[in-house]
């Protein structure tokens, strides 16, 4: 048996099985600990006690699952027989099922703890559920003799190396709070007319763990935990590399004009109003990918048929690259997705697939899903030190809400909130309109440690080639002379809308 | 009208089952175990045993296999219920019993089940 850093043997875990759950309580939960799982009804008390019960006999081991007032067997079992963890071979040798609720009626507290001594010993249960303590509680004659109904089930915990678990509905801090090893509360919350589920942990006895709301999902596999990301990702997995060459944008004349091309390993931000050419930008991004130089398309709006389309549209070999694997298009859509599981789902795409040019369309997409948008500022930040540290050079898109900006303030209505601290280039793509003509500029307001040409250059989209920049800025200065002459349009014009719809 | 011995942990199902069985006119006892099912049985012998699978103390097959071994019992017929498919039951009490119900049942098929077997059972008796 290894030791901790104390010299000490470590205390030993079980852990749940449950994915994202174990990540919280760093690995499991204590053997021989007594826990308690709380929830109102219909949170998943009775899906999760089953699934740690199915992991645990996948794992080798031994479980039994007592009920009190609750569902019936055949009912339970006819529910949880709709899920991907269930195996039925593991009944009845491995995983046991009784009710224990006449034997409460009839001899108490104390009847229900000798039923379940013997019953632990006799099927060798490594793991118990207890799956409705108020009706122990409700039978018990004083608080008193509650808890020392939890206090004695903890020591044959304890004794028979055997972790229990009790279901219980959602309740304050109470005094079986105190006696057992840990809580896990689960929580319906309803924002706006969406309900979203969480998990909080709120002890864990001798141990660390990820403190927080953390949201989980019932699936047809069960419960999936999605841990607080911002929290995950707070120490980066891996030794950030600052060295190395600049990483090509796909358009030679925007390297140039940033020296280069984006700075080795960098976050970079495209704010732009709808239709000028964002998301075509990011597909010039990625078709510089190849075997080695893996990337990572991840939108919220266009499909990855319609992504596809685009391209080829366009004349870029995106989909010969995806066709090959080397990149990879995830559509996130917005309408029922929860934020921490987009964000676990960018993550660990990125890390499985050891992708090098990352390109999320756009930033707006993870404000639509978040219900707390206090947190993206940490998450952009989080998201940024991982993804340097993995050695991938990330392009987000932003969209702006107005056309064309102030004479003298470019950036004029656009929000940079929180955008500037996650990211080392700014580019800013703009419309200046001149007579009935929408003319399309580009410029770089920001590249880290970089001296960098900010001029406005005018692009075009064609056909053939995707984007072209123009060599300097002299198309574009001479625009920008005509419209000040005209009085044309450099104010704060048109709103072409907050949507988010396809781009050209 | 016949004496049947109901044999199940669940307070529920076992409830449900002394009223229904009640209702089509058999006399009802219902014990928690099959230890306390054998106990019930040598006071007042039934005409059938109507038992779980699964059970604290005592399961279904043990209480089977000590009723088959006790030569005053030993032809009393037996009636499996269950939410496992009868091939784990069949496999754990094989020969042991005259028929199975899958849990969730419909109640009237408990009603024919049990008639159809104590009709059986009269029958071979004659």
């Amino acid at each position: 048996m290894g030791t901790d850093q104390t010299g000490r043997p470590p205390l030993e875990r079980v852990p749940t099985g449950v994915p994202g759950l174990d990540t919280i309580l760093r690995g499991g939960v204590l053997r021989g600990g007594l826990f308690i799982i709380q929830g109102s009804p219909g949170a998943g008390k009775t899906i999760l006690g089953n699934q740690i019960c199915f992991r645990h006999v996948a794992n080798g081991g031994r479980a039994l699952y007592v009920t009190l007032l609750a569902e019936n067997h055949a009912r339970m079992l006819l529910h949880i027989g709709q899920l991907g963890f269930f195996e039925e071979t593991v009944i009845p040798d491995r995983l046991y099922y009784i009710s224990a609720f006449r034997v409460l009626e009839g001899d108490g507290l104390a009847g229900v703890l000798d039923l379940l001594r013997r019953e632990v010993q006799s099927h060798d249960a490594s793991v118990l559920i207890i799956d409705g303590l108020s009706a122990v509680e409700d039978t018990a004659a004083s608080t008193r003799e509650f808890k020392k109904f939890i206090h004695q089930l903890q020591a044959q915990a304890a004794v028979a190396n055997c972790t229990m678990f009790l279901l219980t509905g959602a309740k304050p801090v109470s005094a079986e709070h105190t006696l057992v090893d840990g809580v896990i509360d689960l929580q319906t919350r309803l924002h706006g007319r969406r309900a979203e589920r969480s998990l909080q942990v709120h002890k864990l006895r001798g141990s660390g763990y990820m403190r927080g709301e953390h949201s989980f999902r019932i699936t047809g596999d069960g419960i999936i935990v999605y841990p607080c990301i911002e929290a995950l990702l707070a120490d980066p997995s891996a030794v950030d590399r600052v060295t190395g060459r600049p990483v090509g944008t796909g358009l030679a004349r925007l390297d140039s004009i940033m020296g280069g091309g984006f700075p080795h390993h960098s976050t970079a931000v495209l704010i732009g109003p709808p239709g000028i050419g964002k998301t075509t930008l990011g597909l010039h991004f990625l078709s510089q990918c190849n075997e080695h130089n893996r990337g990572l398309h991840f939108g919220f709006y266009e499909t990855p048929a319609a992504i596809s389309d685009k391209a080829r549209a366009l004349g870029l070999p995106l989909e010969h690259l995806i066709e090959k694997g080397h990149v990879e298009v995830i559509w996130q859509p917005t309408t029922e997705g929860l934020l921490d599981e987009a964000c676990h789902r960018l993550v660990d795409t990125v890390r499985s697939r050891g992708v090098r040019r990352l390109f999320i369309d756009g930033l707006q997409g993870f404000e639509r899903l978040a219900t707390d948008r206090e947190r993206l500022g940490h998450i952009f930040a989080a998201f940024s030190n991982e993804f340097r540290a993995l050695g991938v050079s990330t392009l987000y898109t932003s969209e702006s809400d107005l056309i064309g900006s102030v004479s003298g303030l470019p950036l004029s209505g656009l929000s940079l909130q929180g955008v500037s601290c996650i990211a080392e280039i700014i580019l800013v793509m703009r419309y200046v309109e001149l007579r009935s003509e929408l003319h399309r500029m580009i410029s770089v307001l920001k590249v880290r440690d970089s001296d960098i040409n900010s001029a406005l250059h005018k692009f075009t989209i064609n056909n053939k080639s995707g984007i072209v920049i123009e060599p300097d800025s002299t198309g574009a200065e001479k625009i920008l002379a005509q419209a000040a002459r005209q009085g044309g349009d450099l104010g704060p014009t048109t709103a072409l809308g907050t949507g988010h719809g396809g781009e050209a | 009208m016949a004496l049947i011995l109901v044999v199940d942990d669940e307070f529920s199902v076992a409830e449900v089952l002394q009223s229904v069985l009640a209702d089509a006119g058999h006399e009802v006892v219902t014990a928690i175990n099959g230890r306390q099912g054998l106990e019930r049985l040598r006071e007042r012998p039934p005409d059938l045993v109507l038992l779980d699978f699964m059970m604290p103390i005592m399961d279904g097959p043990a209480m089977l296999k000590a009723l088959r071994e006790d030569p005053a019992h030993r032809d009393t017929p037996a009636v499996v219920m269950s939410s496992l498919p009868e091939s784990v039951i069949a496999e754990a009490a094989k020969g042991m019993y005259a028929a199975f119900l899958r849990k969730p049942f419909k109640l009237h098929t408990v009603v024919e089940v049990v008639n159809a077997v104590i009709d059986r059972d009269a029958a071979t008796r004659e």
